[in-house]
């Protein structure tokens, strides 16, 4: 096995590097030394980075190279210094260990290379091995947790957790039907993609959890997808920690601390999105972080693969869950960061770094949202039957879908003329339609204001008879469609009145009831009795262009100004009490311009019959003839649904049994129940690895302790770590620090239900702070005792701390997977903590 | 205060010849080569604060707008009443203690706004509240002057603040926000002119600065939580010197030790100490029962005067056999409460219904009884048998006999959750009604103990715990709350405490021994105000202020809607759109230097001092914007335009700096015959178009009268430049 690639030089290079230098140095002037050093610093920085991965290809290897140099050289500070020896003897003492350890791997992956390749490895080192080699470990690691992930795969065998949701989504996709949640779909898509391969016809229903599936549901192929996903999400996290510096070792600790906890294995083992998820968001920073090597070769393929790569995978993560953006900004963060440092290398003029900022700009503008668009384009025309919770969309929206609204109104006339009957919806926010019924408000509030003790006009949340109202011209008497129709145009008067007590919309200078500063809505008879009838309204088309000023049924948002006061028709939002019938509040409002105060006519026909019984007859007799959808374009269907999804308040599950606050997550204080057996105490509960989860909260706070500690000794000229690990210890805090924090600390402000497992993605970058905390903490024991001894009983220290970790796993598996009876007191010894609240069946 | 003109480091304007005396007036202006110019400038600055701030200071003769609030505390202040509010006392005591100087008696009942003063002696204290809102200009002036040393940025940033109708408005009234910016801008003023003091630390102003900076900023923080920010400033401020003091190696340890520990004392340790004094002051003043009792634990309420705890005498511990009322001890929680109605059909089992009630009702009283014995099987002699942490328990309702009583059938409003009902006759019921109490906290076998102890009733059998929340039941159970059992025991809905505890056989003691002392006191109403502040919450269908509305001074708010006199709060719009374009054009000027300096582009020296003196005062003003205004999008509370002002006085100062730094390079950048008249013809143009504009919307503020013939035909119908404005 040949690794001294990695440390053979471009040849070009390093003169390339001296040459660059002393060009600097002849240009520094007195006041701009500091600055300028720094440059140089960082443009060290970058050519070692170059030229310590130079390795891939082009150039001659004309130099052979060393046959069994230690193989990692991230640490080295300049490639001048690297002694190819294989002796243990190397001054780094990192170094040295890596070299004690290492072999077993390397030849494990060697031999299979030989056995592979054998008739190449001879003579020429060709960089392909080295990437090879790379991949006995990444391959090594992805078995090991796919094997782990989907071992019983199919148990439990009933619907665990969340499963619920996206199973049933799934479903829905193979049915075509329309279904509405508030996260973007492509997790979704990729389940129903497995779901759809293996055959599934959606014909199951996801009523709650625990129910058992039956044969005709692919588990297996749903289950897959997030195992497969949270398995490859181990080499990824490998590569991005050897990527940012960290030894290959710290890199494998990293994917073995989360191969064995038990919350990611959980996570990426049922139908769940974070497994996705978190594969995305590490792989695009993982390109991110590749995408730096090639800073010598812009515009190169591999430069372009990275870049475009990561921005895709990037914008996948945000496509899987909106709290993705974090992981995209982070990425943008480090991107961005890379080009300043970029500005500051004069070797590029400024021509060609407005160049690499075009480049860069259009990829991540032009990926995202071409991703992210397409995502929905999928979404929306899959989905075009109308559902159960299609409610939530506009009426235009739902005549859109197949089946449902659209089979109502179909045939209905468009424009709305006196004489219409029609039904009133508020358009935006709660679904209700404008509604009037036999009761009066009542004379005197318990407050003691009083009211006009006129009919009430509510909006209410489910279709009715009494919904109904015709449209009639104020100097016309008669309530029968006129021949020549008289179409409604924008700005027109109308009156409403209500089909089945002949009372108009009325309203007047009485305080609402449940709100004093607007004025009340009524239904009114003009006897001519005491005050002069209120009952015009004038009608204002909001979108009168789509429709050359007339009042269009569906498609016309209106507001209904009354003319006396000159206030909009409003939903308050406020529910009436009893003597409401719990029905919401109609007001009118002198703020005109607000979303509750908008109204569409959602069904529609014309009045034929002026006799009273008669027209009580047809408002009564519905029709139901399935019609054609009406065509809404695409982009109108995707604003529509970004708006709803984006503003549209979620019913909150307040005090959820198993909801947690962001601050119990650090000390995993609860966990959550997935799934019981119903006739035994198998189960799944959502719970970490308890070792991993306290040392990560504790390596989190020794990285900042000594972050602070180092910052302060530095600033008092003690440096205490040389440039380079300095550099190390900043670059990988910088990611992984920055990382943990822009996952973690948003959650404190979300007004939510949070679970353990939004934690999940600041979990991930908590291990890898974890490991790399490992790698500084060997560093660093190394470097103060000089006896290698010391150095070695730490290493021992972590493994024993491994070994505990796996014996941990080992326990709670159990749980995790949910293939095993358990007894109640094996139940009780898992509950560690008092806060685990495991379940037990009752004997 | 008297400037340091020597310092002034930007460049001196080039003297031609041929200058008329109003050139040479700018010259000395833009110079200030001495004190007495500078004391002139703020002289006049002072003289128009005054006369702006005090004009018609006493109308509206009516209650406007929050004052029916703030009035309101002010006047409990003064009788003594305790009451609820979710902001720290300081500011309202300061009200109080004005109105209390200034003759006010507290009577006045501040029901709504618009209610006439008549022959309230209110003046006093709306003029105090305006004379801490008039200190904002002068106060602006001195941060400026000290950032920058530039007299024309002091005076620009503080005619900017001068000349704004939003602030002059509510600035005048009896509200807090006068108070709040008072303190904010104090703790500026103070930090900037400790850290003029830096080159004689520990001399006596040096002391007197920091000090001066401690109090004001306990002050902040005592008048509303949103002075936090402005502690986060100081803060970073202090960080910072004391950062570079450290790393000067000229500097030894023990001496950047004493600088820390000097700041620790004059801005932690002082501003913490006063805090609990006001705080003391608060729950020492009012000691009198009024309508936020509520709101507090039994044993809070034990001490305030008038209140049905006060004086109470009662056993301490619980035993076996007492009658008790249980109340839930959560914020507002009612008593354990049960009547002869049973759940309807529908709603779980029809049983007697178990609610929770606010008002005291014989209804109330449970008997405590053993799990196994009733009480019958008792003599009278025998021993008192306490109850303890983890005991099996009953609880009987006395007027109807019936147990406590919880099984699986879903609760009536909360379905997730076990229904909770009253079973069983005279006391005899089944294995349900069994409970097992656990105190908070508590050691094993440790005596139950009346209002002191927060307790959890676990079901045996089922395992929940017996809970209640906001949540009322239908009209069948007269619209009181819920009580349900939730299998999640850990709810902070689930914790209960014995309120009344009637037992002849044990000795009562009085309630006063146990009730809470200072520091218990002060911690619960932080729980309270907490608890209050987050239930501000906006409801459905209601309209709240979002804070990207606020810059663009999109909406105002009325103060005063009374026909006759209308005050409508809004910032006078030049100077607000003003600084939103200043305030990019400084993002601007920021990233081209930092550009250039990152490309390695020397400027000559001069220049550079200039613009880094002049970025790092912008850099400062930007950061307390940022602070006191991009917090506010992650507030899920109800917001308020108000909220934008102390971010605006920062603003406004930000844009005083640079438009001041822009003028500055114009005349280099001209022909030179134009070079110095340049200068006075744009600062004249400036002042010209600010006084226009105050000008323009003064009626905003001072008051429109919409009923006067005249007020038809009047500016205001010309200046609502934007359709959003509501007047």
């Amino acid at each position: 096995m040949d690794t001294g690639v990695r440390n053979r030089k471009n040849k070009s290079s390093p003169e390339a590097e001296k040459a660059i230098k002393g060009k600097i140095e002849e240009i520094t002037s007195v006041d701009n030394h500091n600055m300028l050093k720094e440059s140089i610093e960082k443009l060290k920085h970058l050519n070692e980075n170059i030229n310590r991965d130079s390795g891939d290809g082009e150039s001659a290897p004309d130099t052979p190279p060393p046959e069994t140099a230690p193989e990692d050289s991230l640490t080295t500070p300049s490639p001048t210094t690297t002694t190819p020896s294989t002796t243990t003897t190397t001054p780094s003492t990192t170094r040295t260990t890596e070299s004690t350890t290492k072999p077993s791997v390397t030849q494990k992956s060697s031999a299979r290379q030989k056995s592979k390749n054998a008739a190449k490895s001879a003579a020429a080192a060709p960089p392909l091995e080295l990437s090879l080699r790379l991949d006995g470990m990444s391959v090594f690691l992805f078995v090991l947790a796919f094997i782990t992930r989907i071992w019983k795969l199919e148990t439990p065998k009933g619907i665990v957790f969340d499963e619920l949701h996206y199973g049933k989504y799934a479903s829905l996709y193979m049915q075509n039907t329309f279904f509405f949640d508030s996260q973007p779909p492509l997790g979704k898509q990729l389940i129903a993609l497995a779901a759809y391969i293996a055959g599934f016809d959606g014909n199951f229903k996801f009523d709650r959890i625990g129910t058992p599936y039956d044969p005709v549901v692919p588990v297996s192929a749903m289950r897959i997808v997030p195992a497969f996903f949270g398995s490859l999400l181990m080499p990824t996290v490998y590569n991005t920690m050897v990527e940012l510096g960290l030894s290959h070792y710290t890199g494998a600790l990293a994917a073995f601390l989360m191969i064995f906890d038990n919350a990611v294995l959980a996570q990426s083992r049922f139908i769940l999105m974070e497994g996705i998820l978190m594969f995305f968001g590490v792989f695009g920073l993982l390109c991110i972080l590749k995408f730096r090597r090639f800073y010598h070769q812009p515009y190169s393929v591999p430069w372009f693969v990275c870049l475009i790569i990561g921005a895709a995978s990037l914008s996948a993560c945000v496509c899987v869950r909106y709290f993705g953006i974090f992981t995209f900004l982070l990425g943008l963060g480090i991107l961005t960061r890379d080009f300043w440092m970029m500005v500051g290398d004069r070797l590029v003029s400024e021509r060609q770094l407005l160049g690499h900022f075009l480049t860069r700009a259009v990829i991540f503008i032009t990926i995202p949202v071409a991703l992210y668009i397409g995502c929905f384009y999928v979404h929306l025309s899959l989905l075009y039957k109308a559902g159960p919770n299609d409610n939530i969309m506009t009426s235009a929206f739902q005549a859109s879908l197949e089946g449902g609204l659209a089979s109502i109104i179909a045939n209905q006339p468009v424009k709305v003329v006196h004489g219409s009957q029609i039904t009133l919806r508020h358009t935006h926010g709660r679904t209700c339609w404008l509604h009037s019924h036999d009761a009066v408000y009542p004379v005197k509030y318990p407050d003691g204001r009083g009211s006009s003790h006129q009919q009430q006009v509510t909006c209410y949340s489910y279709k009715d008879v009494n919904n109904w109202w015709i449209v009639k011209k104020p100097e016309v008497e008669e309530l029968v469609v006129t021949e020549p129709h008289e179409p409604i145009k924008n700005g027109d008067l109308v009156q409403l009145v209500h089909g089945l007590t002949s009372r108009a919309l009325n309203s007047h200078d009485v305080a609402a009831g449940m709100s004093p500063h607007n004025q009340e809505v009524a239904a009114y008879i003009d006897y001519n009795v005491s005050m002069p009838a209120q009952t015009t309204w004038r009608v204002e088309i909001l979108n009168s262009e789509l429709s050359d000023g007339y009042w269009h049924a569906v498609e016309s948002q209106i507001r209904l100004i009354h003319v006396n006061s000159s206030q909009a028709l409003k939903f308050s939002g406020r529910q009436l009490p009893d003597w409401g019938f719990r029905q919401h509040e109609v007001v009118t409002d002198k703020v005109l311009d607000q979303e509750d105060t908008i109204w569409n006519v959602e069904e529609h026909r014309y009045t034929r019959t002026e006799d009273k019984k008669e027209r009580e007859k047809d408002l009564l007799r519905s029709e139901m003839i399935p019609m054609e959808r009406k065509n809404l374009t695409f982009w109108n269907k995707l604003f529509e649904l970004q708006y709803k999804m984006l503003f549209n308040n979620q019913e909150n599950v307040a005090g959820h049994m198993y909801a947690s606050e962001p601050l119990d997550w650090l000390f995993l204080k609860r966990g959550v129940a997935y799934w019981i057996s119903a006739n035994s105490n198998a189960q799944v509960h959502f719970i970490g690895n308890i070792v991993t989860w306290l040392s990560g909260t504790l390596s989190l706070v020794a990285y900042l302790g000594l972050f602070v500690l180092y910052l302060l000794r530095r600033q008092r000229a003690c440096y205490d770590l040389p440039e380079d690990s300095w550099n190390k210890f900043c670059t990988f805090g910088e990611v992984l620090g920055i990382g943990y924090a822009v996952h973690y600390i948003p959650y404190f402000l979300v007004d939510r239900t949070l679970f353990l497992h939004h934690y999940m993605p600041a979990y991930i970058f908590k291990l890898c702070m974890l490991a790399a905390m490992i790698e500084h903490g060997h560093y660093l024991v190394s470097q103060h005792f000089k006896a290698p001894r010391i150095a070695k009983l730490y290493l021992g220290a972590v493994g024993v701390w491994m070994v505990s970790i796996v014996y941990v796993f080992w326990f709670f598996a159990p749980v995790t997977y949910g293939t095993t009876d358990l007894t109640a007191d094996q139940v009780m010894s898992m509950a560690w903590r008092e806060t685990w609240d495991l379940i037990i069946h009752k004997q | 205060m008297a400037p340091n003109t020597s310092k002034s480091g930007k460049s001196t304007p080039k003297v031609s010849q041929k200058l008329n005396s109003v050139e040479k007036i700018f010259i000395k202006y833009r110079r200030c080569d001495s004190p007495q110019t500078w004391w002139i400038v703020f002289g006049v600055v002072c003289l128009l604060t005054a006369a702006t701030r005090f004009y018609k200071v006493g109308e509206p003769e009516h209650v406007v707008w929050d004052e029916t609030h703030f009035g309101k505390f002010g006047s409990w202040y003064i009788n003594r009443t305790f009451f609820f509010d979710v902001h720290p006392p300081l500011g309202k005591m300061l009200i109080g203690a004005f109105g209390y100087l200034t003759g006010y008696d507290g009577m006045f009942p501040f029901v709504k706004p618009g209610d006439s003063y008549e022959g309230v002696s209110y003046l006093g204290m709306r003029v105090c509240c305006t004379a801490m809102g008039a200190c904002l200009v002068p106060f602006a002036f001195i941060i400026v002057w000290e950032m920058t040393f530039s007299l024309p940025a002091a005076t620009l940033a503080a005619s900017l603040i001068l000349f704004d109708v939003g602030l002059l408005t509510l600035t005048q009234y009896i509200l807090l926000d006068p108070i709040l910016l008072f303190f904010i801008m104090g703790s500026v003023v103070g930090i900037v002119k400790f850290h003029a003091q830096r080159e004689k630390p520990f001399s006596i102003s040096w002391w007197a600065w920091l000090c001066f900076t401690g109090s004001m900023l306990s002050g902040s923080v005592s008048t509303k939580f949103v002075g936090l920010f402005v502690v986060i400033y100081v803060g970073l401020h202090t960080i910072k010197s004391l950062w570079d003091l450290y790393g000067d190696l000229n500097n030894s340890l023990t001496y950047v030790a004493k600088h820390f520990l000097a700041r620790a004392l004059g801005l932690i340790v002082l501003p913490v100490v006063l805090y609990f004094v006001y705080f003391y002051i608060h729950l020492t003043v009012l000691c009198k029962s009024g309508n936020g009792d509520g709101f507090y634990s039994s044993a809070f309420q034990s001490q305030l005067e008038g209140n049905s705890l006060y004086n109470a005498s009662m056993p301490l511990e619980l035993a076996y056999g007492a009658e008790i009322s249980l109340k839930n001890a959560r914020t507002g929680g009612g008593y354990l409460h049960s009547h002869i109605h049973l759940y309807p059909e529908g709603s779980g089992a029809r049983q007697q219904q178990i609610t929770t009630y606010s008002h005291k009702d014989f209804n109330n009283k449970w008997l405590v009884k053993k799990w196994n014995e009733e009480p019958g099987d008792w003599e009278d002699d025998d021993p008192v048998e306490l109850v303890k942490n983890g005991d099996l328990i009953r609880l009987e309702h006395v007027p109807t006999g019936r147990n406590l009583h919880s099984h699986r059938e879903p609760s009536p409003v909360t379905k997730r959750h076990h229904q909770v009902t009253g079973y069983g006759e005279n006391g005899m019921g089944d294995v349900n009604d069994v409970w097992r109490v656990e105190v908070v906290n508590g050691e094993e076998e440790e005596v139950v103990k009346t209002v002191v102890h927060k307790l959890r009733f676990v079901h045996y059998l089922v395992g929940c715990a017996l809970m209640s929340h906001n949540k009322q039941l239908p009209k069948w159970g007269f619209e009181q709350m819920e009580v349900t059992c939730n299998p999640n025991v850990h709810d902070l809905n689930n914790l209960w405490n014995i309120e009344e505890n009637v037992f002849p056989k044990l000795p009562n003691s009085s309630f006063e021994i146990y009730g809470p002392n200072f520091v218990e006191k002060f911690l619960e109403s932080h729980t309270v105000m907490f608890q209050g502040n987050s239930g501000l919450k906006p409801k459905e269908g209601e309209i709240t202020s979002q804070p990207w509305q606020w810059p663009i001074n999109f909406k105002g708010q009325w103060f005063s809607a009374i026909d006759g006199f209308k005050v409508y709060l809004l910032g006078n719009p030049i100077i607000w759109w003003g600084n939103l374009f200043v305030l990019a054009a400084f993002v601007l000027v920021y990233f081209y230097h930092a550009y250039r300096t990152q490309r390695g582009k020397v400027d000559d020296t001069e220049t550079k001092a200039r613009r880094d003196k002049t970025l790092e005062a912008c850099g400062w003003l930007v950061l307390a914007w940022g602070l006191h205004y991009l917090p506010f999008y992650a507030m899920g509370r109800i917001l308020y335009f108000h909220h934008y002002f102390p971010a605006l006085l920062f603003s406004s100062m930000l844009t005083g700096v640079i438009l001041d730094y822009l003028l500055e390079s114009l005349p280099s950048m001209v022909p030179q015959y134009l070079s110095s008249s340049v200068y006075p013809w744009l600062t004249g143009l400036f002042y010209s178009t600010l006084i226009y504009s105050f000008y323009l919307f003064a009626p905003l503020a001072y008051g429109m009268h919409n009923l006067d013939p005249s007020f038809e035909n009047s500016t205001v119908h010309q200046i609502r430049w934007l359709d959003s404005w509501e007047f």
